[in-house]
């Protein structure tokens, strides 16, 4: 594959993500910040997301399957997972993270283990996607091209 | 998937730029050293923030795009150790970000810290928007409160933060009626803080409970934008002499038709601007207003002290007291009490200089026995004096004095005439300060003309001595004085100076702090170059931040671990604009041999960038950030004993005041 067309399958990727609602605006700023000072900053954010959320997960599943589950400790990984995911235009990801600190307040034990499984459901999906997105921008530099500037309108 | 070599949760990352810098603490920093780099005349550029977060992908994307507004960024990622790093790098941080939810400390409680210790404006950010949040936010003192996800332009616009404080601050201390002069002097004073070569140090305004509270006032700051480029204004040195003109020619126009331009005819002195004049004017007026006030107010003056600073008067009594105190206390050489004097006289009038004055004179014209009460003044010199019972003496003296001075000015005056020559040692005043006031005195004695010319007496020896970017020297020995005990502590520059002398007490130190930012040509301000920020005077700046290495290596190796077989583009950070480099774990720096003395490591205070720079300074450009990550341990500076001793002393003052 050419490098014209890898970058065109890789604006289209790009957007399919938004449309989908999997990325938003958030997403668009990170890509902004990247120049040639910072080439590989989405990526670096991105993965320090991963890392992050991989023991957020963790720590929120531990969390809820205590005897006597703690509400506000699991608010607090659910809101601190809604920050970074925000942060890094995870959308789909917040959005469950925002139905999830409400069965908290309920203090609805059943309920948020539902929610964990959706957030996790979330940001599994949204991780692969990403991945993804990365591989493809690999190939198109390892072709010897650079990755386009999205203009995207929301 | 590695990710790239991430500083630990309590490591503190600071990215430099070419400007601003913050020198390492501990030592009293040479004139000289203290001016690093030229400074662009472009505010905001250049706004030293403090990022405090939990979450390193929130404080990653932060980090760049406060660098992208030009900003010199430290990251933390735990709020104790930010809150140490604000202590010992007072100066340093212009803003301060704050995440509302952390492990270690709330984030509200670091606002509340902030606000208490340095005054310095906090926005929290959180991902919790709702109104609750927010409000506790607003109440507990914060600037502005940003919503996560935080976008680039959010940012862009934290440096009016900034500056509405320090402008509200030093409103909230011009009473005196002449408000017109107040803005165009802002103006000027502003113009010349932010339009320094070097980053002067401007001084935080007072915090303090009402100020807190005060959070957000409209600021008509946006026009001022456009002055903060102007050109510099040459300060104005009264002298003694100027001074004297100057009371003469009130005195013969009469205060309440002092206006500052039939002043300026009158003096007649060339190159003095209405300006000047105005805001000289306006001072005096300050003081005068003090000195009525503190008569009104000498039986409950403990209380004033303890409680939120309402009013002028207490602010200048407070200050007064501490001088006396320690003028009283003998401690002080005349030298460093006249360099304090003038590091003093930078204060508007009545707020210290009458102190240093006044027990002389006071005492002089004491003719009643001395009242017991004042001893509510003692518990504030505690730390400070060592004989206290000099300085409860020289209490109910200026108080007295003050009271004398509101009855009968010419009374008072006649007195002072007579007897200021035997009490010229009172207090502990240097010789030279009583020989003045004597000179004063005498001069003033032909005039009788009006009451509130007393303190016109102790005016002649106020001198306004600010030279335009060099450290004033006597600065040094007045935070040695006022550390109270080792002349050798903590401060380099006078607007250290300042503020750390009238650190002892809260309220000195907030009239002082929000005066100097609004009068500039009388300040000391300017010295600050040393710190390379806007910041104000405080204790030290602990590091220099700036590290503009072409560290591309260790960069390199840290990017490379985290992506996933991805490779790196030939243009990799090998532009002049790739700058930064990366301590690991262990402490040690990777490749980094020059900078290998600089020896951060979580242990010591950062060294001056100048060591650093001497390598890279060819291949710096002046707008690109570095980027330092450092590990810590978990603090990262130690602190010096006196700088805890005043620490302590201002938090023994908190305490007291509450």
């Amino acid at each position: 594959m050419e490098v014209g067309q890898m970058q065109r399958q890789w604006v289209d990727y790009t957007k399919s993500l938004f449309l989908e609602g999997f990325l938003d605006g958030q997403f668009l700023q990170l890509q902004q910040l990247q120049d040639e000072s910072n080439p590989d900053f989405v990526v670096e954010v991105v993965s320090l997301f991963f890392e992050d959320s991989e023991k957020l997960l963790n720590d929120l599943t531990r969390a809820l399957e205590q005897p006597t589950v703690d509400f506000k400790r699991v608010d607090a990984h659910v809101h601190q997972f809604k920050g970074s995911s925000s942060s890094i235009g995870a959308q789909r990801v917040k959005n469950a993270c925002i139905a999830f600190r409400n069965f908290c307040e309920e203090k609805n034990t059943e309920g948020c283990v539902r929610c964990v499984q959706q957030v996790k459901h979330e940001y599994y999906l949204v991780k692969s996607k990403l991945e993804t997105l990365f591989a493809m921008e690999q190939q198109i530099m390892a072709a010897g091209g650079s990755i386009p500037m999205l203009e995207l309108n929301f | 998937m590695a990710a790239l070599q991430r500083v630990a949760q309590s490591s503190v990352s600071t990215t430099a730029s070419s400007y601003g810098s913050c020198k390492a603490g501990g030592d009293v920093l040479s004139p000289s050293a203290g001016i690093e780099m030229a400074v662009p005349d472009q505010f905001p550029v250049g706004l030293r923030v403090l990022v405090v977060d939990d979450d390193t992908t929130c404080l990653r994307i932060l980090e760049l795009m406060l660098l992208r507004c030009l900003y010199q960024v430290t990251t933390c990622s735990e709020a104790t150790v930010a809150l140490n790093l604000l202590r010992e790098r007072k100066d340093c941080f212009d803003v301060v970000l704050s995440d509302v939810h952390m492990p270690d400390m709330d984030g509200f409680k670091l606002l509340e810290h902030v606000g208490l210790e340095m005054d310095l404006p906090v926005i929290m950010m959180s991902a919790d928007g709702r109104t609750s949040v927010v409000m506790r936010g607003i109440r507990h003192g914060a600037c502005d409160f940003l919503i996560k996800p935080i976008s680039e332009a959010e940012l862009k616009n934290i440096w009016q933060h900034v500056i509405r404080k320090k402008w509200n601050g030093s409103k909230e201390l011009e009473h005196s009626g002449s408000l017109e002069d107040n803005d165009p002097h802002k103006r000027g004073n502003n113009d010349f803080e932010y339009t320094s070569s070097v980053n002067e140090g401007t001084e935080v305004s007072l915090k303090g409970h009402k100020k807190r509270i005060n959070a957000k006032e409209d600021d008509d700051g946006d026009t001022e934008n456009d002055d903060l480029s102007t050109s510099k204004k040459p300060r104005v040195v009264w002298s003694v002499e100027l001074h004297q003109q100057f009371v003469t020619a009130v005195n013969q126009l009469g205060l309440d038709k002092a206006v500052p331009k039939r002043i300026l005819e009158l003096m007649n002195v060339p190159g003095l601007t209405r300006e000047n004049v105005a805001s000289h004017l306006q001072k005096f007026r300050l003081y005068l207003k003090r000195l009525s006030g503190v008569a009104q107010q000498q039986s409950g003056i403990a209380n004033p002290f303890c409680g939120p600073m309402d009013s002028n008067g207490k602010l200048g009594s407070l200050s007064r007291f501490d001088f006396q105190a320690l003028a009283a206390s003998g401690q002080i050489p005349p030298q460093t009490l006249a360099a304090l004097q003038a590091e003093l006289l930078g204060q508007p009038a009545g707020n210290l200089v009458p102190a240093m004055d006044q027990p002389a004179l006071l005492q002089a014209s004491l003719q009643a026995p001395k009242r017991p009460p004042v001893e509510h003044g003692v518990p504030f010199m505690q730390p400070f004096a060592k004989s206290q019972s000099n300085v409860s003496k020289h209490f109910p003296q200026s108080v007295i004095s003050a009271e004398d001075a509101s009855l009968g000015f010419g009374r008072w005056r006649s007195n002072s005439c007579s007897t200021v020559a035997p009490s010229n040692d009172h207090g502990g005043l240097s010789t030279q300060n009583s020989n003045l006031l004597m000179g004063i005195v005498q001069q003033e004695q032909g005039q009788h003309k009006r009451t509130q010319q007393q303190p016109v007496l102790t005016e002649p020896s106020r001198t306004f001595n600010v030279q335009p970017s060099c450290l004033v020297v006597p600065s040094q020995s007045s935070t040695g004085f006022q550390a109270g005990n080792s002349p050798a502590s903590v401060n380099q520059s006078s607007s250290f100076n300042r503020s750390t002398v009238i650190d002892y007490s809260l309220l000195s130190d907030q009239s002082n702090n929000s005066l100097n930012v609004g009068h500039i040509p009388t300040g000391n301000l300017k010295t600050s170059g040393t710190l390379g920020g806007y910041s104000g005077p405080g204790s030290i700046c602990a590091t220099s931040c700036l590290v503009n290495a072409d560290n591309s290596t260790s960069y390199q190796n840290s990017t490379a671990t985290f992506s996933d077989s991805r490779e790196l583009p030939g243009s990799l950070h090998n532009t002049a604009n790739s700058q930064g480099f990366y301590v690991d774990k262990s402490g040690e720096m990777l490749d980094q041999g020059p900078l290998r003395n600089l020896g951060f490591v979580g242990k010591e205070t950062c060294i001056p960038s100048r060591f650093a720079v001497d390598d890279f300074e060819s291949q710096m450009s002046n707008l690109n950030p570095g980027r330092i990550h450092v590990e810590s341990s978990g603090t990262l500076v130690k602190q010096e004993p006196s700088e805890d001793y005043v620490y302590n002393a201002k938090l023994g003052f908190h305490f007291q005041v509450s």
